[in-house]
């Protein structure tokens, strides 16, 4: 019952919350940012960061300094933190945190798939896998011709067969069908993990409802502003879209049928947490909307840890730290650029 | 009489050496506007491509996506050496039909002979507005001949189909780094143009100037 987690939650997660909590704060701040910000080259930004949490994982690294670089060793500090945590969790916090990894596994199989039909090298895509996202067999996947064949050979034995089960074809590969498989599996996994955290109840349900709602709001209106002038029809459209969230299901009838950005303005400005969002953009404008979702994210991510005996403090932990290095990226990619002008664009601050 | 006849011989000369000099700055104007233009252009679509890393992700655009497999290109360039036109010639042949290169190629070939017609009567323009690449006019004389919308729509087609390597719903800001580029390529070619009228140039102010001496 929601309210007696307080009496038995720290048996089994106190010690991983209190870590958690932990790790939040060597989130960096705005002065940090502000810091960053300010560097003329990379390796000013190795100095900066070297004063924080990264310092350890890129003090190694020789000059000539690479955005990728940087954006890998804060990424692995990441999994390092992630692993320790998984390793000393137990039942049913192992298995939540095992969903956390199943988006980037979505990601890694794509990538794979696409970059075997575009006949690249294995090792070369296996380079670019989200180290969150790998699986014994990913490489298997190479192998495989259609969907059933990548289901059979490879992912059956995978966190990530329950989700076949909606787009098993026979058809061969192509980009639409990945994509739109891309899409499926992703609908799929986040309507799961949605019934887990329902599952589980008291407080990790009523967050991690609102963290994934959220979540999967934001999708339908990218595959919507994505789909604009392309070949998805709109039943294909409506079929990519969650079974779930606020805007589920009229707000979902009107995301099928745009046709513009303008469209798809008057279609969210109807929900009240979205308006907010869309009344940051000038008609016909997109580019910024990327920008105010992620600050809307950052501020539901932050709120959730107000409460404790919950799970959803792991989940937003780990994506605030992505956003944070998102921001990394975009600072570095504007330095090296020299584009430092336009570096404020993108970095949404998160304290 | 022999004279005056001596008087306006080299009075046309003046003229004509002055008009080569001019034509020799106008061309490295723009020359350098374009070479300008190819900067800004350039920068905003790396830019722009950062920018659509951000919103996609790392894993969605990046060079291991690069579709390897061998295709046609849908974009040539083609260079006219023509004997009655003593400068080489380059124009670009965007998105053509990947499918059948030919088909479009010929079409393409066709607008650049009228190109060259139109180009030797007409004086060559101060700022970049004058691009030589074959969609433009195959898109003008698709307005004569009625059809505009189905030239542009094969373009639009061949521009998706080409950022496909990236997924078949990318976001806008990547569609934005494919304008620049675009963009760019147009200028460069462009560039090329102007580049070899400015060395004809070139070529008769020196050999004035030593005839002088």
């Amino acid at each position: 019952m929601y309210g007696f987690e307080a009496m038995t939650f720290n048996i089994h997660g106190g010690y991983l919350e209190a870590i958690v909590r932990g790790h939040r704060s060597g989130l960096l701040t705005a002065a940090d940012y502000n810091n960053l910000c300010q560097c003329e080259t990379l390796d000013d930004i190795k100095m900066h960061l070297s004063a924080t949490e990264y310092g350890p994982y890129l003090q190694n690294e020789p000059s000539p300094l690479y955005t990728t670089t940087i954006v890998e060793k804060c990424t692995l500090k990441l999994v390092d933190e992630y692993n320790h945590m998984l390793t000393q969790a137990t039942e049913p916090l192992s298995t939540f945190l095992e969903y956390i990894r199943y988006g980037h596994m979505i990601d890694n199989v794509v990538l794979i798939v696409t970059g075997t039909l575009h006949e690249r090298d294995v090792q070369e895509l296996l380079e670019k896998c989200h180290p969150l996202g790998m699986f014994d067999s990913i490489a298997s996947l190479a192998v495989a011709q259609n969907m059933r064949e990548l289901y059979r050979l490879v992912l059956v034995d995978t966190p990530l067969a329950p989700y076949f089960s909606e787009c098993i074809s026979s058809e061969d590969l192509d980009d639409m069908n990945i994509e739109i498989m891309r899409n499926t599996l992703y609908k799929a996994y986040l309507e799961d993990f949605y019934r887990f955290c329902q599952k589980l109840g008291g407080a990790t349900a009523e967050i991690m409802s609102d963290l994934l709602a959220f979540e999967a709001d934001r999708r339908a209106v990218n595959i919507t502003i994505n789909s604009i002038g392309t070949e998805l029809t709109r039943d294909d459209r409506r079929k990519l879209y969650s079974n779930f969230g606020l805007l589920y299901p009229y707000g979902h009838e009107e995301l099928a049928v745009c046709e513009d950005i303008d469209q798809v303005r008057g279609a969210m400005e109807k929900y009240p947490p979205y308006q907010s969002i869309f009344s940051k953009l000038t008609y016909g404008e997109s580019q910024i909307l990327d920008k105010a979702f992620y600050e809307e994210e950052v501020k539901r991510l932050c709120l959730a840890f107000e409460q404790q005996f919950h799970y959803a403090v792991f989940f937003a932990y780990m994506r605030l730290r992505e956003q944070e290095i998102r921001n990394l990226m975009w600072i570095s990619e504007c330095v090296a650029q020299n584009q430092k002008s336009r570096v404020h664009d993108s970095v949404v601050f998160i304290f | 009489m022999r004279s005056s006849e001596n008087g306006i011989e080299s009075s046309k000369e003046i003229s004509q050496s002055e008009e080569n000099v001019i034509n020799f700055l106008d061309s490295m104007d723009t020359y350098l506007i374009l070479v300008d233009s190819l900067s800004s252009a350039l920068r905003q679509g790396w830019f722009e491509l950062a920018s659509a890393r951000q919103s996609m992700g790392a894993s969605r655009v990046n060079s291991a996506l690069f579709d390897l497999k061998s295709h046609h290109a849908s974009t040539t360039l083609q260079v006219d050496e023509h004997e009655d036109i003593e400068l080489p010639h380059f124009t670009l042949c965007k998105w053509a039909s990947s499918d059948d290169p030919e088909k479009y190629s010929e079409e393409a070939k066709f607008q650049e002979d009228e190109l060259l017609r139109n180009k030797s009567d007409s004086p060559r323009p101060q700022q970049r507005g004058a691009t030589s690449h074959c969609s433009e006019y195959q898109e003008r004389s698709a307005e004569i001949g009625g059809s505009p919308v189905k030239v542009d729509n094969h373009a639009e087609r061949e521009r998706f189909k080409s950022l496909s390597v990236f997924g078949a719903l990318v976001s806008p800001k990547l569609r934005a780094t494919q304008s620049s580029f675009e963009k760019a390529l147009e200028i460069v070619v462009e560039i090329s143009n102007v580049r070899s009228s400015l060395l004809r140039s070139y070529d008769q102010v020196h050999e004035e100037l030593k005839n002088t001496k």
